[in-house]
């Protein structure tokens, strides 16, 4: 939602409307001078009338008194900001945890995480000490294929030289990733070939236009497979071919830590691969409610790559995208889940997962199923924001951001977890002992596992 | 009174100026740094009339170079003069005259030549290379002429001034009115006025009163006003006051000055100022300088002839408009018919010569850039009158918050604020800000849309008292976007201590008028839900729609004290403040 656009602008619609709500589907961005993160937010500040809605739900600002909010921080910091490169950025900005829940709050389409990402970015850019240990934590912390891999083999270092908290623990590696038992399964031509066999059984054509790129990210590729192998199999189930095209992290955890070069390198492979395949009729999929939101809404407002609008406007979170294509409610109503996944769920819905509106999916898919329960565990943020909690120095207020929805997993009936996203469930099991699933799992369970049940 | 040696002088005249804009400030800083005995009496608060009602251009003469070359070279000397003694009122924003398709290349090309022969650094600029330094140019524009433009900040010149005077004995009077002319045997002897409020700092219900200000010297620097105090004396000043209207924009759409490059017209200018950007103006005249209407239509031309040069503004939000009177003044034999033919100049009328009155000169026209020059030239000519040979340090000597200093602080650590809240109330204060923000008390930040805190608003009220109008001009408080709703009532509560309720009552009812009266010409998109949010807030939690504490005094015994619990002594008043957990 950001107003002025390239000298060389082709787009003629593109065009600054303060009033229209902030959606995600058209964004232009102020990439003035190539090749260069200088977006100018100012007039971002036009729509905000210092309502403090955005302040009443920051989680951050709730629990850390030195915060001052998501109010300061976009509005009020770009409207006082100049364009000079001596309007610094406050440092406070970094203790933004970019949960994105002020966006969903805001009732006037102000862009905040657009204005927090940006002003981070400019922070860590222009002000920060790149010899500093917090730089480097962070930036290692947000490159999760190195942190974790690092972590899991030298954990006493990462607490220690890093600032890692310790009180967490990083989280065991697959023996097998996703992507080698992806190929050993026989990659897209295997999917392919069961895909075709899904639709002969559901009676329809063979060629159908079913084809969907499934982008795992970092953590189901390299920790839980299960999540990713749940996906290929309910969406090979209903007839889907898919692909799993090259990619790099979606780069959530570094916008949140400003390293917004770093996001740039890598959004660049993500929306070049994915572009190619959505110019083929192919649709992307994400099972990580912040991946989906990084592709759709976060990158068309922080890059200006070619093609990036078209995957932004076709990309889906792997049970959005079902819940809208297939008749999922129907095939759950015949099954009957038995067996490891028949359990009474505490769900905890993913802040990102809110401000794409799917805050309610898994609720309303799973509550009718035989053999399963579910509750929701609240509107509460979990806490950890991805590599929020995992600061030494954040800790403690991750932990009592997360207390509420602790409080209410502990309330709610059974002893297992769910949610769509991958910190989150770190946090949700760090904080209460439970097992906690991804809602793919369990359609895989209910409609693949369970067929014939 | 001291000599320009600094030795006392034995009988120093005694000047009165009538005016507080910045003509009559100037002219005041001027006198007492030369030894003279100055008082200054203003109707309002300092830049009550035109000087607080201006666009806020530091001119660097660029905009007369072609019509008006005498006041364009005088424009960028004193660019050059104010950049280096008003820093703090500064900013150096730089200037372009860009010339769309339809604007002729012959006057492009007379103003480049005019700037050259009137030593204005000039530039032309491709517009690609425009285009790169103000991203939000029309695309189809030509090119463009780079000149020194900057942005002044009127109010903060006029009080430094007012201060610099004060330091040099001055004795400033603000919401006091010349009521009449004293004259005897043919010769202005001094002035009568009448206090709003006594006299010194402004105090909210301290009964006013009639003074009589013998002077051995009078100038009347009341701009659109000097023929009112012309009259008082029966003389003819044929000032042609012309109304322009200016429109404010809630943030900085160009960081650069914004000239159409075309003859004259409405509508052509944008200057960037603080945080806003402002839209202007119009040049048309009016019979009385203090009543003249306030049209939508103006506004409206404001925002489309100058998307032209910067499409974005027809989106943009915009806060306030208001409106600014000309003091123009024409020999009475030229006879203009558009006031856009008169000039810009300004002119000293000796009454002595003029019209047969000893005691006093009036000066009228001219600009605000040229403020400090006029008041040099009428200071010479006073201090001629009493055979004074003072040197002028007017533009030499810095403002108060002008001596060196620098921006680039850590805010954090010496002030214990947020980096662009420091920036900009260290921007505000200049080398003041030490003085201002260096405190142990907590410091919050008042007004949230400029950044002001208390620490700021707490000095400007011990130099203006409880006037909140003083305060809004010396802080910027409940200048942004909200317009005052989210702050009027804590700059209220600043009063606090010093002030009883009923004096910062009629402060805040007062601060709340002045901040919506320019916001009626802005009842649209944005500022339209801002609006009724504002009211809605002031309504539900502060009575603002209807207070019965408004008018009589409130009695507050006649209040229900509430039931008293059985255990307490039953002191009336305890539950009313809701302090116990038994009140129900
Ligand atoms: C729309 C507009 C835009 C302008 N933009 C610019 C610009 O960008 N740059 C620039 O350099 N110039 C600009 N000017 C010109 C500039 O603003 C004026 O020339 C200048 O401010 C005049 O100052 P002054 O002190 O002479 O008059 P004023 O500021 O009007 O001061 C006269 C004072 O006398 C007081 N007064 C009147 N009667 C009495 C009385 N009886 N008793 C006591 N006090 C009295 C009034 O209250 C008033 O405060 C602009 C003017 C207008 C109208
Ligand atoms: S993104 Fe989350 S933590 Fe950051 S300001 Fe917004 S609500 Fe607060
Ligand atoms: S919720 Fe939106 S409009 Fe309200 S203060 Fe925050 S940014 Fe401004």
């Amino acid at each position: 939602m950001s107003d002025a656009e390239q000298p060389t602008e082709t787009d003629p619609d593109g065009e600054f409307n303060p009033s229209a709500p902030n959606t995600g589907e058209k964004f232009e961005p102020v990439d003035v001078f190539p090749d260069s993160d200088d977006f100018d937010l100012r007039p971002g500040s036009d729509s905000c009338y210092k309502c403090s809605t955005c302040d009443t739900n920051c989680p951050v600002a709730e629990v850390d008194d030195e915060f001052p909010g998501p109010k300061f921080q976009g509005p009020e910091q770009w409207r006082l900001k100049q364009r000079d490169d001596e309007h610094e950025i406050d440092d406070s900005v970094m203790d933004c945890s970019n949960c994105m829940r002020c966006d969903n709050a805001c009732p006037a389409g102000v862009p905040l995480s657009q204005m927090h990402n940006t002003a981070r970015g400019e922070y860590v850019s222009e002000q920060m000490d790149k010899t500093s240990i917090e730089y480097w934590r962070n930036r290692i912390l947000s490159n999760y294929r190195t942190s974790a891999w690092l972590a899991s083999k030298l954990p006493r270092l990462a607490n220690v030289a890093m600032n890692v908290t310790k009180e967490r623990e990083f989280p065991e590696f697959a023996t097998e990733t996703f992507r080698e038992w992806w190929d050993k399964r026989g990659a897209a031509a295997g999917s392919k070939e069961r895909a075709q066999a899904a639709r002969r059984e559901r009676g329809l054509p063979e060629d159908a236009d079913k084809k969907v790129a499934y982008f795992h990210g970092c953590y189901s590729n390299y920790n839980t497979t299960e999540v990713g192998k749940a996906m290929v199999r309910v969406y090979e189930h209903f007839g889907y071919e898919v692909v799993v095209p090259e990619q790099k992290c979606s780069g959530t955890p570094m916008f949140a830590n400003g390293m917004l070069d770093d996001a740039r390198r890598h959004a660049e492979v993500n929306v070049s691969s994915m572009s190619d395949l959505v110019d083929q009729g192919y649709d992307a999929i994400a099972s990580c409610t912040s991946c989906s939101m990084a592709l759709r809404q976060e990158y068309p407002e922080l890059f200006d790559i070619p093609g990036i609008d078209d995957v932004a406007a076709n990309t889906f979170e792997s049970l959005e995208y079902l819940r809208i294509h297939e008749d999922l409610q129907g095939e759950l109503a015949e099954v009957e889940v038995s067996g490891d996944l028949a359990e009474e769920f505490a769900y905890h819905a993913p802040c990102h997962a809110r401000n794409q509106g799917l805050e309610r999916q898994a609720l309303e898919l799973f509550r009718d199923v035989d053999g399963v329960g579910i509750e929701d565990v609240g509107e509460s943020c979990s806490g950890i924001s991805g590599t929020y909690g995992w600061k030494a120095e954040k800790y403690e207020k991750s932990m009592e951001i997360g207390e509420e929805m602790f409080e209410h997993m502990e309330h709610a009936e059974g002893d297992t977890g769910m949610t769509e996203c991958p910190t989150c469930a770190m946090q949700m099991e760090h904080g209460t002992g439970y097992d906690i699933r991804h809602p793919l799992e369990l359609l895989e369970a209910a409609l693949v596992d369970g067929r014939g049940v | 009174m001291l000599t320009p040696n600094g030795d006392k002088m034995a009988s120093a005249p005694h000047i009165a100026v009538i005016g507080g804009g910045s003509t009559g400030i100037g002219i005041a800083r001027d006198l007492s740094m030369r030894g003279l005995d100055v008082t200054l009496v203003e109707q309002g608060n300092l830049t009550h009339g035109t000087t607080g009602r201006m666009h806020g251009l530091l001119h660097s003469g660029g905009r007369y170079a072609v019509a008006d070359q005498a006041s364009a070279t005088e424009c960028i000397e004193e660019n050059r003069v104010l950049r280096d003694i008003a820093s703090h009122c500064v900013e150096m924003t730089g200037g372009l005259f860009v010339k769309r398709p339809e604007d002729t290349e012959k006057y492009f090309q007379e103003k480049l030549a005019g700037c050259e022969e009137c030593g204005i650094p000039a530039e032309v600029v491709s517009r690609e290379e425009a285009r790169a330094m103000e991203p939000h140019l029309a695309k189809d524009i030509d090119k463009a002429i780079t000149v020194p433009d900057g942005a002044i900040d009127p109010f903060r010149l006029v009080v430094a001034n007012a201060a610099s005077a004060m330091e040099h004995g001055a004795r400033i009077e603000t919401h006091t009115t010349v009521t009449d002319l004293l004259v005897e045997d043919g010769e202005v002897v001094g002035l009568e006025v009448e206090h709003d409020s006594g006299s010194g700092k402004r105090v909210h219900g301290t009964e006013g009163g009639r003074e009589e200000i013998r002077a051995d010297y009078v100038v009347n620097a009341t701009g659109a006003w000097a023929g009112r105090i012309g009259e008082m004396a029966d003389v003819d000043i044929e000032v042609r006051p012309s109304k322009g209207v200016m429109t404010i924009m809630n943030v900085r759409q160009v960081d650069t000055v914004i000239n159409r490059c075309r003859p004259k017209g409405d509508a052509d200018i944008i200057v960037p100022h603080e945080t806003t950007a402002i839209l202007g103006t119009t040049d048309e005249e009016v019979e009385d300088p203090a009543e003249y209407p306030e049209e939508q239509w103006e506004v409206d031309l404001m925002i489309d002839e100058l998307k032209e040069l910067v499409p974005i503004l027809e989106e943009a939000r915009t806060i306030r408009s208001f409106w600014g009177v000309r003091p123009l003044y024409e020999p009475p034999d030229v006879g203009s018919d558009d006031p856009t033919d008169i000039t810009r100049d300004y002119f000293l009328l000796d009454h002595e010569t003029r019209d047969d009155l000893p005691g006093m000169t009036s000066i009228v026209g001219g600009k605000f850039t040229t403020y400090r020059m006029m008041g040099e030239e009428i200071s010479d000519h006073v201090c001629n009158q009493f055979g004074i040979d003072a040197d002028c340090r007017t533009a030499d000597v810095p403002l108060p918050g002008s001596e060196k200093f620098s921006v680039l602080r850590d805010y954090m650590d010496e002030f214990g604020l947020r980096s662009p809240i420091g920036r900009r109330s260290v921007e505000r204060l200049g080398s003041r800000a030490d003085e201002v923000l260096k405190t142990t008390d907590p410091n919050p930040v008042v007004c949230n849309c400029e950044g002001v805190t208390r620490a700021e608003i707490q000095d400007a009220i011990e130099q203006s008292g409880s006037d909140l109008n003083a305060v809004r001009i010396r802080t910027r408080a409940s200048m942004g976007n909200c317009q005052g709703g989210f702050c009027c009532h804590r700059m209220a509560n600043e009063l606090h201590g010093e002030y009883d309720e009923s004096v910062a009552r009629q402060a805040w009812d007062e601060l709340l008028a002045e901040r919506w009266k320019g916001q009626r010409h802005a009842l649209w998109g944005e500022q339209l839900s801002q609006a009724m949010l504002n009211y809605a807030l002031h309504a539900t939690t502060q009575n603002r729609d209807n207070d019965p504490a408004d008018g009589e005094p409130v009695d507050f015994a006649a209040f229900d004290a509430g039931s008293t619990p059985a255990q307490s002594s039953g002191e009336a008043g305890v539950a009313a403040d809701g302090g116990t957990e038994h009140g129900d």
